[in-house]
């Protein structure tokens, strides 16, 4: 009984392409035929599965009458029936068709009676990948920069050290800036003083702005065991708000002056920066590799960047919105979960995935571009390529061997390793074909642009 | 004729849907209700037919006594069901489960 209604389950259907819609290039229409009769006896099948688990009270388990049965679960099981039944023939149709779907599904929702003659006409809609061309790539012209790590760059790698090495010595003279100094103060509002706007032995270093300007600047000029009187204007944004915009009082006894003590470049200096026997021409040479591995990152990068936007320049091509659509989704998701990570509450914060678009467009492209490109010239990542970048990066490790098993034990991790291979094999592969301008640049504009802007 | 209507309504409380009554529909052309405590197979017959216009041969009727169920020291009684199984003349149908709505 269970199987009497079982055969012709074979859809039977005709995917016709419909003609092509101009709004969205990569949007195919197909029309689906489904038989009645097919979603029928799909149905009857369906039906008779439930039978046999269906529970209804006054009725032993699997000994509710049919007729029962489909009057309660008769719906669901007609359009589960149709659901899968459109499912098999779109799928047959993107076959027949040789369609590469990208997503975007869209199927016109029909009715539960068949159109016309005995068939179901379903309208689909879906999106497909589109074709890309890879363009000639002669007239293209990267700019390398060309940056030589100098001795002024290192000298003035070590100053930094240095600086931040310093040991600050008790002085007798009037305070400057940089100098540390140990302060007590009290603020006053309108000759009241106010909730922490007083302290005792306040340490601070003149000069490292953490403060209010007027404020940092303050002992300058005094001796220990001086006192000044001053007025500090708040900001109108400041973060206590009776404070804000108000204008207060202070007054400040410095207690200690200190000045700042560099540590001479020696054997110790060297020692304290892990050159363990203390060799000071070891120690340049260190603070050299290590600023030459930078700037090799640096203009790595910044290659890679070029190309990329080259390569997005010279190819047009429409992209898939519903690739968009879910990306923009992800960036949002992300952000939000960023969000969430340094403490802010997330729930009611609305963060439209809209924001994303410009961005998810450029991943998108970017992405499929890479991945044709990949294709045509047989890019992809080779496991020899793999260890190999695995293993530079490991060298900065105290433990290489970990790292690299670190990033073997979980594929994921390895396929992020194999997408920067990827990645590195496409801008090589654009490199041989794009024109390379090689630009020197000075080292120190060109690791610090902020600075020098 | 809405006085005695309103009887008929008190008198049928609802169908019983079971195997049991499944398969007496389908071998001896009879429906079963849970009727009121109080209601006569004479009322049953006539509220039968007058709500589903067909016609009756003959009405048997049971009384289901509530179970006696305890919930720890405290004896508690179901409500007592009965329960009228009604015989169609030949020829007469009546179907509660594809949409034969009262």
């Amino acid at each position: 009984m269970e199987d009497q209604n079982v055969q012709n389950l074979e859809p039977n259907t005709e995917a016709a392409p419909a003609a092509e819609e101009a709004a969205n290039p990569l949007e195919r229409k197909v029309t689906l035929r489904i038989p009645a009769e097919q979603i029928a006896n799909e149905t009857q099948r369906l039906i008779k599965q439930y039978a046999r688990s269906v529970k209804m009270p006054g009725f032993r388990p699997g000994k509710v009458p049919l007729k029962l049965v489909e009057r309660m679960y008769g719906s669901e099981a007609r359009s589960e029936a149709l659901s899968k039944a459109i499912e098999k023939a779109l799928t047959e149709a993107i076959q027949q068709g040789e369609y590469r779907v990208a997503g975007g599904y869209r199927i016109d929702p029909v009715g539960d009676e068949p159109a016309a003659e005995g068939e179901f006409v379903v309208e689909a809609a879906f999106e497909i990948y589109p074709e890309i061309e890879i363009v000639d790539l002669k007239e293209v012209e990267v700019v390398k920069p060309v940056v030589t790590v100098d001795d002024a760059a290192v000298e003035r790698t070590i100053e930094v050290l240095r600086k931040q090495r310093a040991t600050f010595v008790e002085v007798d003279r009037p305070a400057e800036k940089g100098d540390r100094v140990t302060v007590d103060f009290v603020g006053t509002l309108d000759g009241e003083p106010f909730e922490g706007g007083s302290a005792t032995d306040y340490v601070y270093v003149i000069g490292e702005s953490r403060l209010l300007p007027e404020f940092d600047t303050a002992p300058v000029g005094l001796k220990a065991g001086e006192k000044k009187t001053f007025d500090v204007t708040f900001p109108e944004n400041y973060g206590a708000e009776n404070l804000a915009g108000k204008t207060a009082q202070f007054e400040l006894t410095v207690k200690k002056v200190e000045a700042p003590q560099l540590p001479e470049v020696d054997a110790e200096f060297a020692k304290s920066l892990g050159i363990e026997d203390g060799d000071v021409a070891k120690m340049r040479d260190e603070i050299r590799a290590s600023l030459e591995r930078e700037v090799k990152a640096r203009i790595d990068s910044e290659v890679k960047r070029q190309v990329f936007d080259h390569l997005l320049a010279k190819h047009d091509f429409p992209v898939p919105q519903s690739l968009v659509a879910s990306e923009a989704q992800t960036l949002a998701e992300n952000a939000k979960r960023d969000l969430q990570m340094r403490g802010m509450k997330v729930d009611n914060l609305p963060v439209d995935p809209k924001w994303f678009e410009e961005e998810a467009q450029r991943r998108v492209r970017l992405g499929l571009l890479i991945a044709e490109i990949v294709k045509q010239f047989e890019l992809v990542a080779k496991p020899e390529q793999v260890r190999a970048l695995i293993e530079e990066m490991a060298q900065n490790y105290d433990d290489p061997q970990a790292l690299v098993k670190w990033y073997y034990e979980n594929p994921q991790r390895l396929g992020n390793a194999e997408a920067v291979v990827i990645e590195n094999n496409v801008v090589g592969w654009a490199l041989e074909r794009m024109t390379v301008k090689e630009e020197p640049r000075d080292f120190e504009s060109f690791m610090n642009p902020n600075v020098a802007a | 004729m809405s006085a005695l209507k309103e009887r008929h309504y008190q008198v049928l409380l609802a169908p019983v849907i079971s195997e049991k009554s499944t398969m007496l529909a389908e071998t001896r052309n009879t429906v079963v209700f849970r009727v009121a405590p109080d209601a006569e197979k004479h009322e049953i017959k006539a509220a039968v037919e007058g709500l589903f216009n067909v016609r009756v041969q003959g009405v048997r009727v049971v009384n289901v006594k509530g179970k006696v169920k305890r919930f720890g020291r405290f004896a508690g009684r179901r409500a007592n069901v009965r329960k009228a199984y009604v015989t169609l003349e030949p020829g007469q149908e009546l179907d509660f489960v594809m949409g034969g709505s009262a």
